[in-house]
Order: C-alpha cells, then sequence, then structure tokens
C-alpha cells in the first residue's frame, strides 16, 4: 500500500514537474536557486542579523509609548482577539459558543475602547500615547466598522430610483475613489480642523479614523453595490406580494442577502484597510511601522534596516493571514447557513 | 412610493445636505478668515524657491509653483508609465506561471503572490529604497562595463541615469502591482473554457500556438477590465513616492502646503490633476480594448 502511493507520488512529480527536456531544465534551475536562496537567508538569519533590535523593543512594537505600568490593558485586548480567533477557527462545536459568537466579537470593540481610553475605574490615557501593533487594530476596527453603515447607505444612495439622492451619492462614490488614500488621510488631518468650528478639537487618531471611514466607505458602496446588482427583481416582487412595506424589503430581504453576496469583498476590503493603516507612518502616527521606523532612528539601532524591516513584514503577514483564514471560515459557515434554509 | 413623496423626501435631503455643506463652509471661512490665508490662486505665480532633484524640464529655484507643479506632474508619470509596464511584464510572467503545468514554478509564483500581497506597499517601498539601494556597501551591485550598472547611486543604463529615488519606487510598485496583475491574468486564463484547451490539442496545434493563438485572445476580454482597475490603483499608489523622497505631484503639493499654508487650493489642485490622470488611464485602456475587440471582429 505504502510503496503504491510512493510510486502515485513519482508518477505525479513525473508528469507535473518532468514533463519534457525544457521543464525538467526549468525545475532543476528552479529547485537549485531556491535551495540556495533557502540556505542564504537561513545562514544570515542565525549568524549574520542582530535580532536585539527587536527582542529588546517588544513591548514598543506592541504597545508603542502606552504607560509602562498600564499595559497589561492593551495586552488583554491583543490576546482576547487573539482567543477569539483561535475558538472561531477550532474551538469546539458547542452551540451556545455559535450563537454567541459574533456577540462576542462585537462586545471587543467597546471592550477595547474602554481598556485603551480609560475612565470608569481606570487611569484615563490620551490617544497620544497609543502606538505599535494596538494603534494599527484600533484604527482598523474602528475605521471598518463606521465605514460598514456608511458604505451601505451610499450604495443604497446610488441604487436609489430618486434621481437627486442617486447623483449625490455617485459623485462622492466616484471622487473618493479617484484620489489616492494617502492625500485623503493628509487633508484629513489638516482639513478637519479648518471645517470645524472654533473651539472643538479632534485629536490626530480619531481625525485618521474618521478620513479612512469616508475613503473605504466609498471602496464598500461599490462592493455592496455588486451584491444588490445580483439580487433577481423576483425576490423583491415575491416580498412586496407577502406585504411587506419599502423598509422591510430593504431591511429584511435585500441588505442581508447582498451582504452575503459582498461579504468575500469585504474582507479584502478590511485586509487591504488594515494594511493600508501602515500610510499614517509618514502622517506622524507610531503605529506598527512608525514605531519601526522611530526605532531605526535611534542611534543605538541605527543602519538595521533588514532586520526591523523583515520582522515587520512577518507581523504584517501574520494579521493578515489570520483575517484571510478567518474571512473564508465566515464565508463558509455563511453558506452552510444558505443551505440549510 | 407616490410621486410627491419622492419630490418630498428628495428635497428634505437635499435641504439637509446643502445645510451641512453650508455650514461646513462657513466654518471654514471663518477659520480662513482667522488665520488670515483667504482664498486665492495667485500665489502660483510666485518663485517656489525649493530645489527639486528630479525634473524632466528645465527647472530652477526662480521658477513658479506653477511650473514646479507641472514638473512634479510629469515626474508621477514617468514613475507611473514606467512602473506600469514592469508590472504588466513581471505579472504576466508569473500569472502564465501560476497557471502552466510545472506545479514547481506554481508553488513558486503562489509564495511569491501571497508574500507580495499580504505586506503593505509602503513597508516594501522602504525595503526596495532603504535595503535595496541605499543598502549597498559596496556601492556598486552589478556592473557590466559602461551599459549597465546599480549602485547606490541608482542604476545606470547606456547614458541614461535613474535616481535610487526613482529606481525604488519603479521596482517597489512594479513588484506589488505585478502580484496583483498575475491574480488578474490568472483569472482571466482561467475563464477560458477547459474545452478550448482540449479542442487546439486535438487539432494537433502546440502548446505554444494553441496558447498564442487561441487562449489569449479568448482570455483578454475579461483581463482589460481589470488591469485597467489595477493600473489606476498603481497611480493612485505612486503618491507613496514621498517616502522615499521622490519629488511626484503629491510630494511637491506637500512641500508648497509647508511653506504657502494653501492646503485647500493644494487639495483642489491634486484633486484635478488625479482626475486628469485616471481620465488619462482609463481611455487609454479603452482604445486598446475597443482595438481588442474589433481585431476580433475582423478575423
Amino acid at each position: 500500500m505504502k510503496l503504491y502511493s510512493i510510486m502515485i507520488f513519482f508518477k505525479k512529480l513525473k508528469k507535473n514537474i518532468f514533463l519534457n527536456f525544457f521543464n525538467t531544465i526549468l525545475s532543476l534551475v528552479i529547485l537549485l536557486t531556491t535551495l540556495l536562496v533557502c540556505l542564504n537567508t537561513f545562514r544570515w538569519f542565525i549568524f549574520n542579523a542582530d535580532w536585539r533590535v527587536v527582542t529588546s523593543n517588544l513591548s514598543l512594537y506592541a504597545f508603542g509609548s502606552f504607560p509602562s505600568d498600564e499595559q497589561w490593558r492593551p495586552a488583554i485586548w491583543i490576546t482576547s482577539l487573539l482567543l477569539l480567533s483561535i475558538i472561531t477557527l477550532c474551538g469546539p462545536c458547542w452551540k451556545w459558543i455559535q450563537q454567541n459568537l459574533l456577540l462576542a466579537w462585537m462586545s471587543t470593540i467597546p471592550l477595547g475602547l474602554y481598556l485603551l481610553y480609560g475612565g470608569f475605574g481606570l487611569s484615563p490615557i490620551m490617544s497620544r500615547h497609543l502606538g505599535g501593533l494596538t494603534l494599527t487594530i484600533l484604527l482598523t476596527v474602528c475605521s471598518s466598522l463606521l465605514s460598514l453603515p456608511f458604505g451601505i447607505v451610499l450604495a443604497l444612495g446610488r441604487q436609489s430610483s430618486l434621481p437627486l439622492i442617486q447623483k449625490l451619492s455617485s459623485i462622492y462614490i466616484d471622487v473618493m475613489r479617484a484620489i489616492p488614500l494617502i492625500a485623503v488621510l493628509f487633508f484629513g488631518q489638516l482639513l478637519i480642523p479648518l471645517f470645524l468650528p472654533v473651539g472643538i478639537e479632534i485629536d490626530r487618531v480619531w481625525r485618521a479614523i474618521f478620513a479612512f471611514t469616508l475613503f473605504v466607505s466609498a471602496y464598500i458602496a461599490e462592493d455592496i453595490r455588486g451584491g444588490l446588482q445580483s439580487i433577481p427583481n423576483t425576490q423583491i416582487e415575491a416580498a412586496h406580494s407577502l406585504g411587506l412595506n419599502q423598509y422591510q424589503i430593504m431591511q429584511l430581504i435585500i441588505i442581508p442577502q447582498a451582504l452575503r453576496i459582498a461579504l468575500p469583498a469585504l474582507t479584502n476590503q478590511a485586509i487591504g484597510l488594515f494594511q493600508n493603516t501602515s500610510l499614517m507612518a509618514i502622517l506622524g502616527l507610531v503605529e506598527l511601522l512608525g514605531i519601526g521606523r522611530s526605532i531605526l532612528a535611534n542611534p543605538e539601532f541605527i543602519g538595521q534596516y533588514i532586520e526591523v524591516y523583515v520582522w515587520l513584514a512577518c507581523v504584517y503577514w501574520l494579521v493578515c493571514t489570520i483575517m484571510a483564514i478567518l474571512a473564508r471560515h465566515l464565508e463558509q459557515t455563511m453558506t452552510i447557513n444558505q443551505t440549510n434554509f | 412610493m407616490k410621486r410627491s413623496r419622492k419630490i418630498f423626501l428628495q428635497f428634505g435631503i437635499f435641504i439637509i445636505v446643502f445645510s451641512l455643506i453650508g455650514i461646513l463652509i462657513n466654518n471654514l471661512t471663518i477659520n480662513l478668515i482667522r488665520t488670515g490665508l483667504g482664498f486665492n490662486f495667485n500665489w502660483l505665480l510666485k518663485p517656489a524657491s525649493f530645489a527639486l532633484a528630479e525634473h524632466a524640464l528645465p527647472y530652477s529655484t526662480s521658477d513658479s509653483y506653477a511650473w514646479a507643479l507641472l514638473i512634479g506632474w510629469l515626474n508621477s508619470l514617468k514613475v507611473i508609465v514606467s512602473s506600469l509596464l514592469l508590472a504588466t511584464l513581471l505579472g504576466t510572467v508569473i500569472g502564465f506561471a501560476r497557471t502552466g503545468s510545472n506545479s514547481l514554478l506554481g508553488l513558486i509564483s503562489a509564495g511569491y503572490i501571497t508574500i507580495i500581497r499580504q505586506t503593505p506597499l509602503l513597508l516594501q517601498l522602504m525595503f526596495w529604497y532603504f535595503i535595496g539601494f541605499l543598502g549597498l556597501k559596496e556601492n556598486v551591485l552589478i556592473s557590466i562595463k559602461n551599459i549597465f550598472k546599480i549602485s547606490n547611486q541608482g542604476i545606470e543604463l547606456t547614458g541614461l541615469t535613474f535616481s535610487s529615488e526613482f529606481s525604488a519606487l519603479l521596482f517597489g510598485l512594479g513588484v506589488f502591482t505585478s502580484a496583483y496583475i498575475a491574480e488578474v491574468i490568472r483569472g482571466g486564463i482561467l475563464s477560458v473554457p477547459r474545452g478550448q484547451w482540449e479542442a487546439f490539442r486535438s487539432l494537433g496545434l502546440s502548446e505554444q500556438t494553441g496558447l498564442i493563438k487561441i487562449i489569449i485572445p479568448q482570455a483578454l476580454p475579461a483581463i482589460i477590465p481589470g488591469l485597467t482597475s489595477q493600473y489606476l490603483n498603481l497611480a493612485k499608489n505612486s503618491t507613496l513616492a514621498i517616502a522615499v523622497g521622490y519629488s511626484d505631484i503629491y510630494a511637491i503639493n506637500d512641500t508648497i502646503i509647508n511653506q504657502t499654508g494653501r492646503a485647500i487650493e493644494c487639495f483642489i489642485i491634486l484633486l484635478t490633476s488625479f482626475l486628469f490622470l485616471n481620465l488619462l488611464i482609463s481611455n487609454s485602456m479603452e482604445i486598446i480594448n475597443k482595438i481588442i475587440i474589433n481585431s476580433k471582429k475582423y478575423n
């Protein structure tokens, strides 16, 4: 039995890799180069790289300049997010866990805000002390949550039969999609204070979240519009014939289906948003990449670009991959639910 | 809904939106008067008095802001077009490698795509700039007589020199976009039904002829829209040039705002220049699309 499977493996290998002369040469060259690259990387990784720049600054990467005796607060938040991801992915499928999972995910947001900003018994922390991975996650979570309802409204507006609403939301979406994100963020930092009445001020972090929301909601609107357009008209007619009114049709029939169809695109937007929070590094926030830059500016670690950037790339890659796996899991459970109908 | 109710609803939303805009503009004017800036474009003709490392047209510090902006726009166009070509080339190769029969090659290109797509572009740009070009210790990486040279001064190709900022941006944008283009191309090739492959094989055509004559012409209509949106993304992403110190249109706007404080005017200028860039890209892609569709018709 074992021998047989090995034979199949070699047959497949022959078919896939050593198909003809050209392919054989190509495969050998690739194997050799990969081996060389891996060996060199491994050697650098173990012997040449000086990982003190990472290991001695771990708390900076995670929490930024958060007061050191309060760092358990963001730590609890990040750990709870991680635990929840693990439970979602490979936890036991007891019914009460499955039912309360969504609630648990929703409750991480107020929990995070409470833990980070303090108040009600915890000492209050200013936004400027936030940094590192904590700030990156905060920016991602808050902006994606705020932009979802805004995006839905814009998408419905663009699909609307009322010409004025349709025009207004189309203009907003098209203009927002035409300008680069960094411009939106930069002018968000500069212009939001100018548009506010004298005396009211928003701090940098929330200005960034607001700018991200304005930008991302235009993209989300287009994704949801795709979902809206793929719902057949018969659904609406069926709902009408059941005697539902306009708002019930929207709330119960159209939006849930459109969101389910748009889900893969929406999760891609969330992953993109997580990566794009790094742009705030050039606009003066010390999120993950910003912390990396400020550590590199420290004379003790000057010139250790490779170590820091490789480490940051690993962190970003890891979080993005976790998000992608969660998204795929969500899609699968959604399709399972749909077949149960 | 009844007609009267529709009109009423629209009227209500019109009033809400415009009163909101009115409040914002009112706040803006108050704030502009408070800071003593006002709103005009007269400053465009004043001398810019900042130096630009790279300029396609003659430029000196005594030239006007408007001229500096034009130089920036041309710099943007230069980096967009060249990294667009690089990205298309790389993306096509990787896309074909991903769909090809050699599974080893497919595995490697899949790895390339995930690594590139799951890390932020800004990080990759800094990687290319600080490690790829400025980090070259012995100053020269490759040097083939006087024809081709890569050093920490940039790339030199038979007399043509590209600064290290431009080269880092070119490689960063090109490699990043190529991963997305590879996925677009893979999607396009997979959209051609398997029967087509079997059909040309059964007709006795070789793999290459079949690919060029049968598969690619059918995949192109599915590829072009995806390519267009990737090109538009590339144009928008090119504004990250500021991170490596390349003076593109956004970086020059940034400098002007720091010098003069005219954020609103610069925002309008940036907006119009990007609308123009987007129109340029989407219109040329539309022309290419038409050419492809027409060529199919007459064959």
